[in-house]
């Protein structure tokens, strides 16, 4: 099994296209990091136009290390499901488009093994992209922004609020935002290997599976109760930016923000459990459909 | 003479279209086997089957005496295939290529193993090459060094010279009896082309529509002294035991409800007086003569495959 998992990464990290998502992510960032040293004063004042009667804010000191994190994560991890797909959904079907599927499948390795082992090589390749924009979202960014406690901007409702979260309480929040970033991609991964496996090249999967995120995305952020009560719950995109959770702090009966604190615990800890089941769907019925699946290519 | 590979009255439909139809045959140890038919004869489904790419509607498949469906593992670790174009890693040097596939076949893989391997195939000089830059020649070479890198008994060429040149062809053809003959490889190798069968194989079998058509020793098959034998009686049972205890019991079938055999066509007068002396009423008797014309015709879909029937 180690032997085969060596082997996938080894193919997955020798094709140049596995770079290009490492490329878009450090572009993307750069671009957001150059903005915001030479013009981020423009975009505190748009943020805190509505409110900045009420508070007085030191806007120099907001523009910092764990801020900057935080505004690039809630980009990126709307368009990072897509670099997942280019990866996940070109496993199997990459494979029957070059005609190397069924030489694999001549050679002692049962198919749920090799799925297994394909599966688990797209998931690292996920947790190294996270790996490294945690490098240059985060630690990059305090390298050039520096260190201060953090404002998170948050919609509740009708009402809008910045929390305060001081700079010896983040990191760690930081550490679960991407543990759960990983395990919300990983969703992406099992469902654009399912789709994979019906296919005999890489072009509909990939395009399926953004599709299907980007439309799933698109409904779970509509704001019409029918859907919020009927259709999100069930649609695994609801879920994929639960890592803010670890954001929101508790707050005490004097709305005093509570160090160590997450405000809904059990609300999180929901959403990863969803995660997980729907991995474990797809990844069961991608193992059931390859095991029946006639390899005609 | 031990058989290797035993195929029983597989068949294979996808939708519709029934691409193999009860098929039967077997190779033995030592042979080089043609599997010959035109471009949809249902070659490649059976290779794919024998291979558990395609898993067989019914019918059973025995390899080295093992079934494939409950022994797949067991059995393909002896058993190195080229499926049609071995379409490799292209990203990838012809070395890690290699090296890739015969770490994936469980094998311990050393630097002069791989090498040995791409000398074998003539690719030792551009092993450092990536495979996107080869031709198709080279690829088909790389692909067989891949089938045999883990040192197969049995080997599965599934039309490997099909977009070569004729040298590339006549490199193949070499390899292919080299093998056999120097590290007694069994061989079953695909091909629409007869005359590729005829200079390499000891045993054929020929497709037509997803059916046997015809099984047996290359030189007899293509001996225009001898030919094959379709015979329908009004039992054919009865005829089948009959013939079983003649003189005539070489290539004795009994293929879908017709007896087939192989015999010297001096012999025709007397087996039919044999069967007649029998009371057996003989329906049909099509002589295949001979086979080289037979197999022209099925590959010409403009000419009545059964005008050659006698």
């Amino acid at each position: 099994m180690f032997t085969l998992l060596q082997i996938e990464l080894h193919k997955i990290y020798s094709r140049p296209r596995t770079y290009i998502a490492f490329a878009a992510i450090t572009a993307i960032v750069l671009i957001f990091q150059f903005a915001f040293k030479y013009d981020g004063q423009s975009y505190m004042d748009l943020m805190l136009q509505n409110i900045q009667d009420n508070f007085e804010i030191d806007k120099s000191k907001a523009i910092n290390g764990y801020f900057m994190c935080y505004i690039i994560l809630n980009t990126l991890l709307i368009q990072v499901p897509i670099l997942v797909a280019l990866v996940a959904a070109d496993t199997i079907s990459g494979e029957a488009n070059m005609g190397t599927l069924r030489l694999m499948l001549t050679k002692p390795v049962s198919r749920t093994q090799l799925l297994l082992v394909k599966f688990l090589a797209s998931f690292i390749f996920t947790v190294c992209l996270l790996i490294w924009m945690a490098i240059i979202a985060l630690f990059l960014s305090i390298l050039i922004f520096g260190q201060e406690d953090m404002l998170v901007f948050r919609v509740k409702g009708e009402e809008s609020f910045i929390l305060q979260i001081t700079k010896d309480d983040i990191m760690w929040r930081y550490f679960a935002a991407f543990g759960y970033a990983a395990i919300a991609l990983t969703v992406i991964v099992a469902l654009g290997m399912l789709l994979s496996v019906f296919a005999e090249n890489s072009i509909g999967p990939i395009v399926a599976t953004v599709c299907i995120v980007l439309f799933f995305t698109i409904v779970s952020n509509m704001n019409i109760p029918v859907i919020d009560r009927n259709v999100k719950p069930y649609l695994f995109t609801s879920y994929l930016v639960g890592w803010k959770g670890f954001f929101y702090i508790g707050l005490d009966d004097y709305g005093q923000p509570i160090k160590g604190s997450i405000e809904n615990w059990p609300a999180i800890k929901k959403s990863i459990y969803i995660l997980l089941g729907h991995i474990g769907f797809f990844l069961t019925m991608a193992i059931i459909s390859f095991r029946k699946k006639d390899i005609l290519s | 003479m031990n058989t290797v590979l035993q195929i029983n009255q597989i068949s294979k439909s996808f939708k519709d279209f029934k691409a193999v139809d009860n098929l039967s045959f077997k190779v033995n140890q030592g042979d080089i086997f043609g599997f010959l038919g035109q471009n949809g004869a249902g070659k490649s489904t059976t290779i794919r089957m024998l291979l558990s790419l395609i898993q067989p509607d019914s019918g059973s498949i025995e390899i080295f005496g093992m079934n494939l469906n409950t022994h797949r593992n067991e059995i393909v670790r002896k058993v190195g295939a080229v499926i049609e174009k071995p379409d490799l890693y292209k990203y990838l040097s012809a070395y890690d290529n290699l090296k890739l596939f015969a770490k994936m076949s469980g094998i311990k893989v050393s630097k002069s193993l791989l090498m040995d391997q791409l000398e074998l195939v003539g690719l030792a000089t551009r092993y450092d090459s990536k495979v996107g830059t080869f031709s198709q020649g080279m690829k088909q070479r790389l692909g067989i060094a891949v089938a045999l890198v883990h040192n197969p008994e049995l080997i599965v060429l599934d039309e490997p010279t099909n977009g070569l040149d004729p040298q590339g062809i006549a490199d193949i053809r070499n390899l292919i009896l080299t093998l056999s003959r120097d590290r007694n490889k069994t061989i079953l190798v695909s091909s629409h082309l007869l005359s590729e069968i005829e200079l390499i194989a000891n045993r054929m079998l020929i497709m037509h529509h997803g059916k046997k058509v015809v099984e047996g020793d290359v030189k007899v098959l293509l001996d225009p002294s001898k030919t094959i034998l379709k015979i329908e009686t009004g039992d054919n049972s009865k005829a089948f035991e009959l013939i079983s205890k003649s003189n005539w019991t070489k290539g004795l079938e009994n293929i879908q409800n017709q007896i087939q055999l192989e015999i010297t066509k001096s012999d025709i007068p007397d087996l039919v007086r044999f069967l007649t002396a029998h009371q057996t009423d003989i329906y049909l008797i099509q002589n295949l003569h001979s086979l080289e014309d037979y197999f022209l015709k099925l590959t010409n879909p403009k000419e009545d495959v059964h005008a050659v029937a006698n």
